[in-house]
């Protein structure tokens, strides 16, 4: 009986330590993932800047004139018109369909 | 002998071994009872560690949710200087990375102070390689630091703030109480070897980061506005320049120019005139656009109808001892053609008919003399002089835009009252306020001021205005496809020196809307000190088109007159 209880309370010591061992574990390995988190983060945080920065339009702008040789369309080169749904859609009631027309693209002889 | 000798002995060891428990227990009762509280405190200190977390700055986005500014944790160094051996040396290896010349990093390794500040708020890129010099005596600290990723696109609205993350002037500035993060103290367990060991403040949450803003502004609008002006300030080696893009319906602000611009991430070196948002802060006198506004008042005040005959007294007027000029000889002209030749003698004739308080009246009821009360910080009321001091010319002068200071923004918010049918809509920049999960937390609705004139009045004005862009001085304003409704406005300004208008200094504008049947977008372009040709109608009316037309199509809406190709590529 008498080397049970040692026994038992010898186990529950262990227990005890093991539990305080483990909090202590556990606390460690929280705190490095917050510190990965942290740096993750931080990561993400340049990277949107970083996409911002390059999406920018005067950038866009500056690429395609520069690099591509494209150029700004001139006045009246982008002429947006709005199909009359009856033309489309003689007995439906679906919204009016807007069409961006750059005139460069036309196949000629069309109109 | 030998039992005596034993018993002095045991005494000996005795007392010894009393002696030893004696001062254990000595030492236990100073520790534990005598020195407990002090003790205690020193103890905390070494475990605990007590920092200071400040939540990320909130981000701003326009309406697309484009990042325009945004908030980036980056290395700030510091150094020991009582701890270091050889500052020479350490400010030698540290000089390249962080771009300081070494005798000044030198002198402040030298000094006697336990901390000092060597280079705040580095690229995340230079504080990767000081961590791998891993210098002693040499820290660093993550601060956040703010990015405005567009550069100098939308500075005089977004504004910036300063080193310590303060919003120092624009929407950083007005937002503040929203943008800022909590400020939270948090205290950490440490273990001997300084880690962090569980945090006290586990359960606690961490700071929260400042709200974020979502504009009105559309950054593919503001580019537009902005790489346009740029080139007519140029073209016009003007001083300055000033477009805004408003949505007259609502009083959404789409775009803010301000020429020249300046960079918000890098300052330090510019003077506040630099960073002024002229748009909303600088009156100056409108000159013929405001006969926009007296040709509503008069209408709706019934004093003329379109196709009231005026006489244009060939081009010569005197009232109140001084001589009124017009640019051209007219007889007699319909009220429309007063507005549409821009008329000063027309508008004069007209505004004394209106009367000294009705003009009064018009004016305050389109919002000048007073703040548009925009949500940005520093707007000026421009001046509109109390009626009591009016001399015998004023209502003459007024009708024609002398004699009264407005803003580009009072201006375009006055012409977006036409535009929509008679309202005039407070501007605003800012439409939604999130918190850091997302989570509305105030949505601006549209908010308008009051009913300025009728939709009558509204519809009338705006065939006068269109006749100023078909067959008057803003022919330059038109977009093929679309009915455009204008004034353009040529005003001298004051010479400093001698109080008296400037012969060769001008403040060109021009403020319309299109499409004038069902008006998407107000605009306003004031060139300040143009050269050469000063006319509004030759340096700010084609601005003006290049921009709504761009804009348009950007916008998908479609043409309101038939275009044929035939027309297109006669332009092309």
């Amino acid at each position: 009986m008498k080397t049970v209880t040692v026994f038992v309370g010898l186990c529950l010591v262990f227990v005890f330590v093991w539990e305080r061992v483990d909090v202590v574990r556990v606390g460690y390995h929280i705190e490095r993932l917050k510190r990965d988190k942290t740096v993750l983060e931080r990561q993400r945080d340049e990277l949107r800047v970083k996409v911002s920065a390059l999406s920018a339009s005067d950038r866009i702008a500056k690429l395609a004139t520069e690099k591509l040789g494209m150029s700004p369309p001139q006045q009246g080169q982008i002429i947006v018109v709005q199909s009359r749904p009856s033309d489309v859609h003689p007995s439906s009631d679906v919204a009016p369909v807007e069409l961006k027309v750059a005139k460069n693209y036309l196949p000629s002889g069309r109109f | 002998m030998a039992g005596s000798f034993s018993r002095g002995r045991r005494y000996v060891l005795l007392l010894l071994l009393l002696c030893g428990f004696g001062s254990v227990l000595f030492r236990l009762v100073t520790l534990q009872v005598l020195q407990a509280a002090e003790l205690s405190v020193r103890a905390d200190r070494q475990h605990q560690k007590t920092v200071s977390l400040e939540g990320a700055r909130g981000t701003i986005v326009d309406r697309h949710g484009k990042i325009l500014a945004m908030n980036v944790e980056v290395p700030s160094v510091f150094g020991v200087p009582n701890t270091l051996e050889s500052p020479l040396k350490t400010a030698r290896q540290l000089s390249p990375i962080l771009h300081v010349r070494t005798d000044e990093l030198e002198r402040k390794l030298r000094q006697d102070r336990s901390f000092v500040w060597l280079a705040r708020k580095l690229d995340p890129e230079q504080g990767r390689r000081l961590d791998l010099l891993s210098l002693d005596g040499i820290g660093v600290v993550m601060e956040g630091r703010r990015f405005y990723p567009k550069g100098p696109l939308l500075a005089h609205v977004l504004g910036f703030s300063g080193m310590d993350g303060e919003g120092l002037e624009g929407l950083e500035h007005r937002y503040e109480s929203y943008l800022r993060g909590e400020k939270r103290m948090m205290v950490l367990q440490r273990d001997a070897l300084g880690r962090t060991v569980f945090p006290k403040g586990m359960t606690e949450r961490s700071p929260t980061p400042g709200h974020s803003l979502t504009l009105t502004i559309d950054e593919v609008i503001q580019y537009i506005a902005e790489r346009e002006l740029e080139d007519a300030v140029g073209r016009a080696q003007a001083k300055s320049g000033t477009m805004i893009v408003l949505d007259p319906k609502t009083g959404a602000v789409l775009a803010m120019a301000v020429s020249p611009r300046f960079d918000p991430n890098a300052v330090s070196t510019l003077s506040p005139d630099r960073w002024r948002n002229r748009a909303l802060t600088d009156a100056y006198e409108p000159g013929s656009t405001m006969k926009a506004m007296m040709a509503a008042a008069a209408i709706e005040e019934r004093v003329v109808r379109p196709n009231t005959m005026v006489f244009g007294e060939h081009g010569h007027m005197t009232v109140a001892n001084t001589v009124i000029h017009d640019h051209e000889r007219l007889g007699w002209v319909s009220f429309a053609q007063v507005i549409q030749k821009s008329s000063n003698i027309g508008a004069a004739k007209i505004g004394m008919a209106l009367g000294e308080q009705r003009l009064h009246r018009y004016l305050q009821a389109f919002g000048f003399g007073q703040r548009t009360e925009i949500d940005l910080p520093g707007e000026g009321a421009g001046l509109v002089r109390n009626q009591k001091y009016w001399g015998r010319r004023s209502v003459a002068s007024i009708s024609m835009g002398q004699e009264i200071g407005v803003t580009p923004l009072q201006m375009v918010a006055a012409i977006a009252a036409i535009a929509n049918g008679g309202v005039l809509m407070k501007p605003y920049v800012v439409s939604e306020i999130r918190d850091a999960e997302g989570h509305m937390l105030r949505q601006v609705p549209p908010q308008a001021k009051r009913r300025v004139i009728s939709p009558e009045t509204a519809r009338s004005v705006t065939k006068i205005l269109e006749g100023v862009v078909t067959d008057g001085t803003g022919t330059k304003a038109a977009i093929p496809g679309f009915r455009v409704a204008g004034k353009t406005g040529t005003a001298q300004k004051i010479d400093p020196r001698t109080g008296t208008y400037s012969a060769s200094r001008f403040v060109a504008s021009f403020a319309g809307y299109v499409p004038a049947d069902n008006p998407q977008l107000a605009m306003i372009v004031v060139i300040d000190e143009p050269q050469g040709d000063v006319w509004g109608g030759a340096v700010a009316a084609p601005v003006f088109s290049r921009v709504g037309e761009q804009v348009l199509s950007y916008l998908g809406v479609p043409s309101s007159q038939p275009v044929t190709l035939a027309m297109a590529s006669r332009r092309s």
